[in-house]
């Protein structure tokens, strides 16, 4: 899902670096004491996530973790997800400095986004917990790829087409996290519900 | 119990296909064609991946598509410098810029000209003056360059593809280390705020 560098104009990178900011200072504001451990380890899972990859076509593709970690989060999973991208840079050399502001709130919207949409609903019955925990799973990823959409679109090429093609290619992906979201929403639900939004 | 079972499986099954990510393409000139390798980092060639090349004025050349093994190969369309560009869909891509120099030779003629040349020459100018035979040297040396050039184009292909290196487990393990870094460096402030409380009352 990262977008490497030398690809999007510099309009693109800059507003997705005042956009990715914004969001990352909201986050922290957001992050009081007892949910930095929380946000430490998510975002170190994260992290380690993308290592594991699929190829699919000619692209290849691999967990993305926002959805659960926008659920549990919401704001502070912006500067979560920051850190790791900033780290994944550096080390592995995922995406790419400069691109570090839009990979930020390609995968970091779609995560607090999912937290608004899905927040009240994870700790009701598990009939309305599990589909809305497999929801934001899947729509977690499903967004960042219109954000990737949009972005590419902003820089040259046809919105529709590279929406379509990036969302064709992480529908896997989409599934497998949706599956991945309600395996951990569930597992929290028994033994720690406080970590999850939302009241019973 | 069942459910952390599932989820190990997932990972494992996940774990098992490959790593790719970051894609790179090498482009090297070999006489009057120029040969290029994609790959994903971690070894993954870059199949069906599209392939662009420019001038040095972004004017389109050509396109192609990579085959199964990442290669896409094509004669040189024009002596200039030429841009190879790599999409691999989805955003990720690369590029790699091949010099004019590269293409000429040192001389401006390939480097095959250039070997034929230097084959030809010094056997027509053996019994020529002595300033003759100084050229005939430039154009041994030249011969030379051309010979090692084609001789080390494949050293110089494995150098580029061991460069690519996937991420290790120093890296894996560096970055955890860094967030759980920044946790405690949350964790300080915060006590260092609560500490302070503490000394005033």
């Amino acid at each position: 899902m990262h977008i490497s560098e030398g690809i999007l104009s510099a309009p693109v990178l800059a507003s997705g670096m005042v956009i990715a900011g914004a969001g990352v200072a909201v986050g922290l504001k957001n992050l009081d004491f007892d949910k930095i451990p929380r946000a430490a380890v998510l975002s170190a899972g994260f992290f380690v996530a993308s290592l594991v990859h699929v190829p699919i076509g000619p692209s290849s593709v691999h967990l993305v973790l926002n959805g659960i970690i926008g659920l549990i989060l919401g704001w502070a999973a912006v500067p979560a997800i920051a850190v790791a991208l900033v780290l994944q840079a550096m080390l592995f050399q995922f995406g790419g400095v400069t691109a570090l502001g839009v990979n930020t709130v390609i995968m970091a919207a779609p995560a607090v986004l999912c937290y608004y949409f899905f927040g009240f609903m994870v700790r009701k019955k598990p009939l309305i917990a599990l589909p809305a925990a497999f929801a934001c799973g899947f729509l977690s990823v499903f967004f960042a790829g219109v954000l990737v959409g949009l972005a590419l679109y902003f820089t040259e090429e046809n919105f529709l087409e590279t929406a379509a093609a990036v969302v064709g290619v992480h529908v896997f992906v989409m599934i497998i996290e949706g599956i991945f979201t309600v395996l951990c929403v569930g597992f929290l639900l028994k033994v720690q519900p406080e970590l999850l939004p939302g009241r019973n | 119990m069942k459910k952390i079972l599932l989820t190990l499986a997932i990972f494992l099954i996940a774990a098992t296909l490959a790593h790719a990510h970051k894609v790179s393409i090498f482009a090297w000139v070999e006489q009057d064609t120029i040969y290029t390798i994609s790959k994903f980092s971690g070894g993954k060639y870059v199949k069906h991946g599209k392939v662009s090349v420019f001038d040095e004025h972004e004017n389109q050349l050509l396109e192609g598509t990579t085959d199964d093994k990442g290669e896409f190969s094509f004669k040189v369309p024009e002596k200039t410098t030429l841009k190879i560009v790599l999409d691999a869909s989805a955003g990720h891509g690369s590029s790699w810029t091949i010099p004019l120099s590269e293409i000429l030779g040192e001389n401006g003629e390939t480097p095959q000209q250039a070997l034929e040349k230097a084959e030809i020459n010094p056997a027509a100018q053996a019994m020529e003056t002595p300033e003759a035979s100084s050229v005939s040297q430039d154009q041994i040396q030249q011969a030379v360059e051309a010979a090692l050039d084609k001789k080390l184009r494949p050293v110089l292909k494995m150098l580029a593809e061991q460069k690519e290196k996937k991420p290790g487990l120093v890296d894996i393990f560096g970055g955890i280390g860094y967030i759980l870094g920044l946790a405690g460096i949350g964790a300080y402030f915060h006590y260092r705020g609560k500490i302070r409380d503490l000394d005033k009352s």
